[in-house]
Parts: C-alpha cells; sequence; structure tokens
C-alpha cells in the first residue's frame, strides 16, 4: 500500500484479490498447485425478467469452448 | 536538646514516600488471544499469544497484551507470532487486523503463507516480468496492477532472503 494511486483504477476488493494473486504465484511448486485453485473463479450469471431468462454470461470466459451452455438445474 | 530538635524537624520535612503509579503495560505472563484466519483456513482460533508484530500500512507494529483497541490495515508483509518458546513468520498479501477491547487479537488475511513455502526463484522472475510490464506502453491499469504486484514481490523478497 506504499503508493495509494491504485485507488484510482481498482476497488478495496480487486487490489487485495490482485496481491493475493501475487502470493500465489510465489510459492513453491508443490505449493503452487493447491493454491492455484483457490483463485480460481467460476461464475456464470443470467438475468430474469417477466419469467424468462436471459443469456447466460461468464464472469470469466473459459479459454476452450465448453460446448452448448445448458443451466445448470 | 537543640540538635535534636533540628533533626526532628528535617524528619518532619523529608517528603513521605509518593504513592508509585502502576504502570499498565503488559509483563511477559499476560497474554493476547490471536485469531488468524485466511479464507480457506484457520491458522490461529483464539489461541494465547505472547506478542504479533504485523506490518500494518502505517508502519510495522508489535502487539502486546491488553492493547488499545484499534483497527489497522495490514500491507503485504510479514506477520510474526510469538509465543513463549517459538515465533514464526508468515507472509501475508493484505488485510486487516482488529484489536478488540477484551484483549483478543483478529488478523483476517486473503493469502499467507509460512516464508519456508516460497521460492526464490519464482519471486525473482515474477519481479522482473512485473517490473518490464510497468516500465511498459501498456494501459495504465495494467501498470498499476504491475505496480501493486512489485510492491508484494520486493516485499516477499526482502522477507525470504532475510529469514
Amino acid at each position: 500500500m506504499s503508493s495509494a494511486t491504485w485507488r484510482q483504477f481498482f476497488s478495496f476488493n480487486k487490489y487485495s484479490q490482485i496481491t493475493a494473486r501475487a502470493v500465489r504465484q510465489s510459492l513453491k511448486e508443490t505449493e503452487r498447485a493447491a493454491a492455484e485453485k483457490r483463485g480460481l473463479t467460476a461464475l456464470r450469471y443470467q438475468n430474469w425478467e417477466n419469467g424468462k431468462g436471459g443469456e447466460q454470461v461468464y464472469l470469466n470466459p473459459p479459454e476452450t469452448p465448453v460446448g452448448k451452455g445448458t443451466p445448470a438445474v | 536538646m537543640a540538635a535534636l530538635r533540628l533533626i526532628a524537624q528535617a524528619a518532619r520535612r523529608a517528603p513521605r514516600n509518593v504513592q508509585v503509579l502502576r504502570r499498565g503495560y503488559a509483563d511477559v505472563s499476560d497474554k493476547i488471544g490471536l485469531s488468524l484466519v485466511l479464507p480457506h483456513q484457520a491458522l490461529f482460533t483464539s489461541d494465547e499469544v505472547v506478542q504479533v508484530n504485523i506490518a500494518a500500512a502505517t508502519g510495522d507494529m508489535g502487539i502486546l497484551a491488553n492493547h488499545v483497541p484499534s483497527i489497522e490495515p495490514l500491507r503485504p508483509g510479514v506477520v510474526e507470532v510469538i509465543e513463549t518458546g517459538n515465533s514464526q513468520k508468515w507472509f501475508v498479501s493484505g488485510g486487516f487486523a482488529t484489536v478488540h477491547p477484551n484483549n483478543k487479537l483478529t488478523i483476517n488475511a486473503v493469502e499467507a503463507a509460512p516464508l519456508e513455502d516460497f521460492s526464490l526463484e519464482a519471486i525473482r522472475s515474477n519481479l522482473a516480468e512485473a517490473q518490464k510490464v510497468a516500465a511498459g506502453s501498456g494501459s495504465e491499469e495494467d501498470k498499476m496492477e504491475a505496480r501493486i504486484e512489485i510492491d508484494v514481490y520486493e516485499a516477499l523478497q526482502h522477507a525470504v532472503s532475510s529469514k
């Protein structure tokens, strides 16, 4: 937090995630595998209006296409 | 006779013992209840420790028993926990340290690992990469992100190499 100029670009949450990711990437190889999983955010969301669901949007688009997107439920 | 009277008067004029105020600092026998928790793991849960050194955003602090209640944001740095007989260090990516009025200290951190779990080569190469991005021609956001990472890697490098 030496230069708090990041505040004009990021929220505190984003700043925390950046520092956490930096720490995870500096671990030894043996620890890193378990730690990288913690950095993964897999989220899909969908807006509903008048009883109809809209398009399902990935928060972090997967690199490889997953196939036809079917709702989990 | 006159001499005796003189001595008696002098004795009366001598100051009585002043009441010594009891200092409110902690003794080594006093401990503080530390809870050092990460989202995925609880390193300490209300465990009695002697002293905790934290890297607060406003500077390094040592927290003993009966510390005044305060809330301190942490910068990426080392948290050292000193118990009777041994001390351990963790590198913490950031979070908050809260001293409660009932002699309890809660440290919430996002990521933390013992200093032994870090690899100096990884830190050095990450630092070099981040410095490249920060000096490069990307967007201001990317450069700021790289600058944050540089802060973390430099603190990590300093902590791990000086253990």
